[in-house]
């Protein structure tokens, strides 16, 4: 391998031709506990597109990181997937995610598909030095040229903008957690994965930090075309990054779209809520309003909508019958018997949002 | 009329084996009575430490507190219970403050009974559920039984606000106190918080790293942004937010991602000279921000520690390079 940081974009040539490397299809996940089933993840249909970052937003315990964890099946034993199909392709071949056997799982991970953790710390071994750990990667996956190794790592700790060398020869404490951040993003590109999740990049760092975090995911994604997955219960993150939304609700997913779509005409009255509910710091200074309630228990869900016990929308239809995903505009799909009326209600009470609210004043 | 408030040149230092951390430097601060003053900045800024010393957790190493005019070192035995009453502070973890083998009941009459705020035991019942209907608990009557590991996060943070007003504080320290709450609920608990300012005049310090949360429960309030233990620029929030005058102030705003996809994609960057903050072991000499401000100005800023200076929009700024300069955060 060359010391050119650019030859590892093998991805490039693949671009936006209507491949898809991931697809999801009716994806359940079931925790048993002494309680009872928790219902983590229920019937997510979800097509990656090759080269965009699709963001899954919801609260804590809507689901979006147990589907994450299910992906790369690295669920806890109490998990389960119970029903479901997750298809990857890469050079024309498709595998069967969930019927590979361990020691094939252990290859398509971080090979074709690599997780990026919410706590970057724990996610190295504190005894080795982070060449060891690069070094560990390559040979579990077979790579064994050391010299080789070592220059990608360095080319990718250099893209990552860390001092190659040095970090190389630190142990993961002696680091900051920015820097382990970027240095488990570094590890997990080592084996250029098609597939890229990232669980909460940027959730626990500073603001400067995480502005520099942001600025090399979206290099990522606009100068390598990687595919990737955010996982993240920050609208800020999803705006910045995203391609589509996922909003996840309950474990399943009742908005999906592009992502100007989802902030400035949100269809399903829980990304309204949550977009209602979120100041931004530039734009002008705007009311917010919290959704009443609280999530739903995922081991004895409401009956119907499991949002509506939460909606302003909700009427008796929606106590009776889950609504299903269908479609609300251009790649915009949601799962809300009131979609029209979310549309009206927005048309009454526009969104301050975009640029001509700062131009309509408020703020300046 | 005498401000709550008043910090005067105070300054914190912890010890390190021989060597110190200077955690707070020299901080002039005043909080007038009824108001919202935020401090905001990133970990290890002091500004929880600043929070800490105000109420009363922490004495400072140098300078003085002053609590309606009174220095909180040299109060007699009586004022100082007053003083402490009259503070509060409720912290980030809802799930570390708050006794997991206590109920509610007893988490919120035990101070009712101890400070005399009532006659008996059913006069603090009944107190109890009269301060759980203020942080909207209802029914109360359902909450005074339960374990805080029967309530969720916000309900938790709720009955730690309920129990700091037991003693009917006049100054609440909110350090944290939403970052640990989902989204969703967030709000709810702004709200809350605001109406006790409103209804019983309640002043607050509320302490955060998050500037749009700042911006939202400080509009009619004001911003201190701190940077290594020194306050770099202070004002009425609007101006901070909208015309921010020191660097570091700007380096903030414009990294902040925003929860709108116009808004983000239009921010103006900054660069900054380096991505690495340095440590409080070894601050560098002059403005401390100097190593990464992309306006230093060699001679000056590495030189003399800028105070913090008025400026005509309102407030003030400890950059006498950039003070009068204004810069758009957004390309219209």
């Amino acid at each position: 391998m060359a010391n050119d940081s650019m030859e590892w974009s093998f991805q490039t040539g693949q671009g936006k031709n209507g491949h898809i490397p991931l697809s999801l299809e009716n994806v359940h996940v079931v925790y048993n506990i002494r309680r009872g089933e928790v219902q983590a993840v229920r019937g997510v249909d979800l097509e990656l597109h090759a080269g965009e970052s699709v963001a899954l937003i919801g609260e804590s315990g809507s689901g979006k990181t147990t589907l994450g964890l299910a992906i790369v099946r690295l669920l806890v034993k109490s998990a389960q997937i119970t029903q479901g199909k997750i298809t990857y392709r890469r050079d024309g071949q498709e595998v069967d995610v969930l019927s590979l056997k361990p020691k094939e799982m252990r290859e398509f991970r971080w090979k074709e598909c690599a997780m990026v953790f919410q706590s970057a710390l724990n996610a190295f071994n504190p005894v080795l030095r982070i060449w060891d750990q690069m070094l560990d990667t390559a040979r579990s996956h077979g790579w064994n040229d050391r010299q080789a190794i070592r220059e990608k790592s360095l080319d990718l700790l250099r893209f990552v903008q860390l001092d190659p060398e040095r970090v190389l020869n630190s142990y993961p404490h002696e680091l900051s957690g920015g820097m382990r951040q970027r240095v488990l993003l570094a590890l997990s590109l080592l084996l250029e994965p098609q597939v890229l999740i990232l669980d909460e990049p940027t959730t626990a760092l500073d603001i400067l930090t995480q502005r520099t975090i942001l600025d090399l995911l979206r290099k990522l994604k606009e100068e390598q075309h990687f595919t990737m997955i955010f996982i993240s219960h920050d609208l800020a993150v999803a705006a910045e990054l995203a391609d589509r939304i996922a909003t996840m609700y309950a474990g399943a997913v009742v908005e999906l779209g592009p992502t100007e779509e989802l902030f400035y005409n949100p269809r399903h009255p829980y990304t309204l809520g949550l977009i209602r509910a979120v100041p931004t710091v530039a734009g002008g200074f705007e009311e917010l309003f919290s959704i009443p309630g609280s999530p739903p228990d995922l081991i004895d869900l409401p009956s119907g909508c499991p949002f509506h016990p939460r909606c302003s929308f909700a009427t008796s239809k929606c106590q009776e019958k889950e609504p299903s995903l269908t479609q609300v505009g251009p790649n915009h799909f949601a799962a809300c018997w009131h979609w029209h009326e979310v549309e009206q209600e927005l048309e009454r009470n526009p969104l301050h949002r975009g640029v001509h609210a700062i131009k309509e004043g408020g703020a300046s | 009329m005498t401000p709550i408030f008043e910090l005067r040149n105070v300054t914190k230092a912890f010890g390190v084996g021989k060597e110190r951390v200077i955690a707070v430097d020299s901080v002039d601060l005043t909080i007038e009575q009824g108001e919202i003053m935020c401090l905001v900045g990133e970990s290890g800024c002091g500004k929880s430490t600043t929070g800490r010393m105000v109420a009363g957790l922490l004495p400072p190493t140098a300078g003085q507190i002053l609590f309606k005019g009174q220095d909180i070192t040299k109060m007699d035995r009586e004022s100082y219970r007053a003083y402490r009453r009259a503070v509060q502070i409720v912290h980030q973890d809802p799930y570390a403050s708050l006794n997991p083998t206590h109920t509610v009941r007893e988490i919120i009459t035990a101070p009712l009974l101890r400070h005399k705020k009532v006659r008996s035991r059913s006069e603090a019942e009944q107190r109890a559920i009269e301060l759980l209907e203020i942080v909207d608990l209802t029914p109360a009557g359902d909450f005074m039984g339960k374990y805080p590991h029967q309530l969720s996060g916000g309900q938790r943070q709720r009955v730690s606000v309920a129990r700091a007003l037991t003693v009917e504080p006049e100054f609440i320290v909110a350090d944290e106190a939403v970052s640990m709450v989902d989204v969703s609920i967030r709000v709810s608990l702004l709200n809350m918080l605001s109406r006790l300012k409103n209804e019983f005049n309640v002043t607050f310090l509320f302490i955060t790293h998050d500037l749009a949360l700042a911006k939202y429960f400080a509009w009619e309030g004001r911003i201190s942004v701190m940077y290594l233990g020194r306050i770099v620029e202070e004002g009425p929030t609007p101006r901070v937010v909208t015309d921010s005058r020191h660097p570091y102030t700007q380096a903030l705003l414009s990294a902040v991602p925003e929860a709108d996809p116009e808004l983000a994609r239009r921010k103006r960057r900054m660069e900054l000279r380096s991505a690495d903050i340095p440590s409080l072991l070894n601050l560098p000499p002059g403005c401390t921000f100097h190593p990464r401000c992309p306006f230093f100005v060699e001679g000056q800023c590495d030189v003399h520690v800028p105070q913090l200076e008025p400026i005509p929009e309102g407030g003030r700024v400890a950059c006498p390079v950039r003070k009068s300069e204004r810069i758009e955060l957004i390309a219209l």
